[in-house]
């Protein structure tokens, strides 16, 4: 069983994000690229059901990303993928929803997959609606959100988290799995696996080597940024130093009344 | 691109509130692209439905009961969605932004070649183009995203962000007919639904939020929860809290939890993490109670309480209920 786990790489979701005020654009020096926190968790999956799976089950990391950051995919070598697969073209800048998952699923359809792990939301762009854009231009069924997974005789068996509680649900392989954070914490790479990592393949790919039918980048794309700004600034509110109960919820509730919240 | 499309999205005829917020939202827009404003309810219970939805300013309301939607994971709203897109013609879709909104549109997004407006917040019309803004990075960033000329588009759109108002002419409803297409895949086995008659976290106009500061599980139920429902609000936590057990991740507010913008949130023993500003940073008053005068959460709050929570919760429940009374 072949699994495929997409990855994004983003930048690290616990610095603070400041917008350059000359450039209007994104400061990311000093910020260090990472997995997408999310991803980590559908490679969790990955590796569980390797685990279970036993055999000849191998999981690969498919991403597309500027070339600069093909390196940081050793991270996810090092928790334990056996190989992976690093779309990048300058043709594929500017890319929105559509575009990606069309590039996305005509490198997914070469590379080939019994199951496809896509983490549930990405850190940085965050639409969140890529996974189901992606198994409609698979042509395969399509469960998100999964905690728990098991496959047996070709039928994946998922528990999935619904917006009101959870739902079992089966369908036929090959499948697009999307995991919720519940699935499990993702692992640590152990220093066996860092070390290990150094010589796992990073197969390249090009826009050349999937063949597109349709424009991707920013001619392909359905949408287009017009602007992008800082949120409206929240100055530093008051503070009090409540000497008691009652007088800490009586600052309160005067605020709650000054703002008409009470 | 000219009508627009609103996506009900229900459990057996019952719905949440940000499908009036889009109804209301979508006869401005109809109006201003010069077509008409649909909505599209299928599934046990929509005809039920249908009559609600059908008091907002709509043209139409399209309808199918079919039990399908409660066997088949999503393959048959996909469908139908698509269907009637093609029946009403060139038109925006107006999808909540929740689990399963956002799979619907990336997979409409597929089948329509349309371009998707993520978690919006605000449409700006200027031309017949219609631009979504949308915060990003938890918060971090507001973006404004134009979408190109084509026959349709998608926006997810974020709750709690626009206004609902009934009124209206009164739309005519309509029998959806099933369309016939490939058999559908993901079979559901088992739905269970928790924690009912809570309010929804992402909803609720007043979150009120504990963290590692609680100490443990047990003051979620005896300290906030009180004041939560005396405010009619609920109750959410940090990751801190979430991670120790305290309580289960589908109250966990932040980077890798939920997003609320609540008119009022009030952070209980939390002291302010990156991780969890960007889950709430867009509420509208932000009220901290710390026992340290110097956490970070005081950067971002209109006010911070330092004092002990214990002492602080129960009376402010009782100034609030006695306000009530």
């Amino acid at each position: 069983m072949k699994i495929v786990v997409t990855v994004k790489l983003v930048p690290d979701p616990n610095a603070e994000k400041r917008i350059d005020s000359a450039t209007k654009r994104l400061v990311r020096s000093g910020v260090e690229t990472v997995l997408n926190p999310y991803d980590e968790y559908a490679l969790e999956a990955a590796l569980q059901l390797k685990e279970r799976a036993g055999g000849d089950t191998s999981v690969v990391v498919f991403s597309m990303a500027p070339e600069a950051l093909k390196e940081t995919l050793r991270k996810a070598l090092a928790m334990g993928a056996d190989e992976a697969v690093f779309l990048s073209d300058a043709g594929l800048e500017g890319s929105d929803v559509w575009a990606t998952a069309y590039a996305m699923s005509q490198a997914l359809k070469k590379i080939g997959f019994d199951l496809l792990i896509v983490g549930g939301l990405t850190d940085d762009g965050s639409t969140g609606a890529v996974p189901g854009a992606l198994a409609e231009h698979l042509g395969v069924p399509c469960i998100t959100n999964a905690r728990k997974a098991e496959i047996a005789d070709g039928t994946l068996r998922v528990e999935r988290e619904t917006d009101s509680g959870y739902q079992t649900v089966r369908g036929p392989l090959p499948a697009l799995l999307t995991t919720a954070l519940t699935f499990g914490e993702p692992r640590y790479a152990s220093l066996k696996g860092i070390m290990g990592a150094k010589k796992k393949t990073i197969a390249p790919l090009t826009l050349a080597d999937i063949g597109l039918d349709l424009a991707v980048g920013s001619d392909g794309a359905k949408m287009q940024l017009e602007a992008f700004a800082p949120p409206p600034a929240r100055g530093k509110g008051r503070t009090v130093e409540a000497a008691d109960g009652a007088a800490g919820a009586q600052a309160i509730f005067d605020f709650l009344k000054e703002k008409k919240l009470v | 691109m000219k009508n627009v499309i609103v996506y009900v999205e229900h459990r057996r005829g019952e719905t949440r509130k940000v499908t009036f917020e889009m109804a209301t939202e979508a006869r401005t827009l109809a109006d201003a692209l010069g077509g008409q404003a649909h909505a599209v309810i299928v599934g046990p219970g929509a005809t039920t439905l249908a009559e609600q939805v059908k008091t907002y300013p709509l043209n139409g309301v399209y309808v199918n009961d079919d039990p399908d939607l409660d066997t088949y994971l999503l393959d048959p709203a996909v469908d139908y969605v698509e269907a009637a897109a093609r029946a009403i013609g060139p038109s925006l879709i107006l999808i909540p932004n929740t689990l399963s909104g956002r799979d619907l549109a990336g997979r409409l997004a597929a089948r329509l070649g349309a371009g998707i407006g993520a978690d919006v917040t605000e449409f700006k019309i200027e031309n017949g183009t219609v631009a979504c803004v949308s915060p990003k990075m938890g918060g971090a960033l507001i973006t404004t995203c134009a979408i190109k000329p084509a026959e349709y588009g998608i926006a997810t759109v974020r709750p709690n962000a626009f206004a609902a108002a009934a009124g209206g002419a009164g739309a005519t409803m309509q029998t959806l007919e099933k369309p016939s297409g490939k058999p559908y895949a993901a079979v559901i086995e088992e739905d269970v639904e928790e924690g009912s008659g809570e309010l929804a976290l992402e909803e609720a106009p007043v979150v009120v939020a504990g963290g590692r500061g609680l100490g443990g599980p047990e003051p979620f139920d005896t300290l906030l929860k009180p004041l939560a429902h005396a405010l009619g609000g609920a109750v959410g936590a940090s990751r801190a809290a979430a991670d120790a057990g305290w309580v289960p991740y589908s109250l966990q507010i932040g980077q890798t939890g939920k997003t609320v913008t609540p008119n009022l949130y009030i952070a209980v023993g939390i002291s302010g993490a990156i991780q969890h500003k960007v889950g709430m940073r867009s509420s509208g008053a932000i009220v901290a109670i710390n026992k340290d005068a110097a956490a970070a959460i005081a950067e971002f709050s209109d006010l911070l309480v330092v004092g002990d929570a214990f002492k602080i919760v129960p009376e402010l429940t009782r100034l609030v209920e006695a306000a009530k009374a």
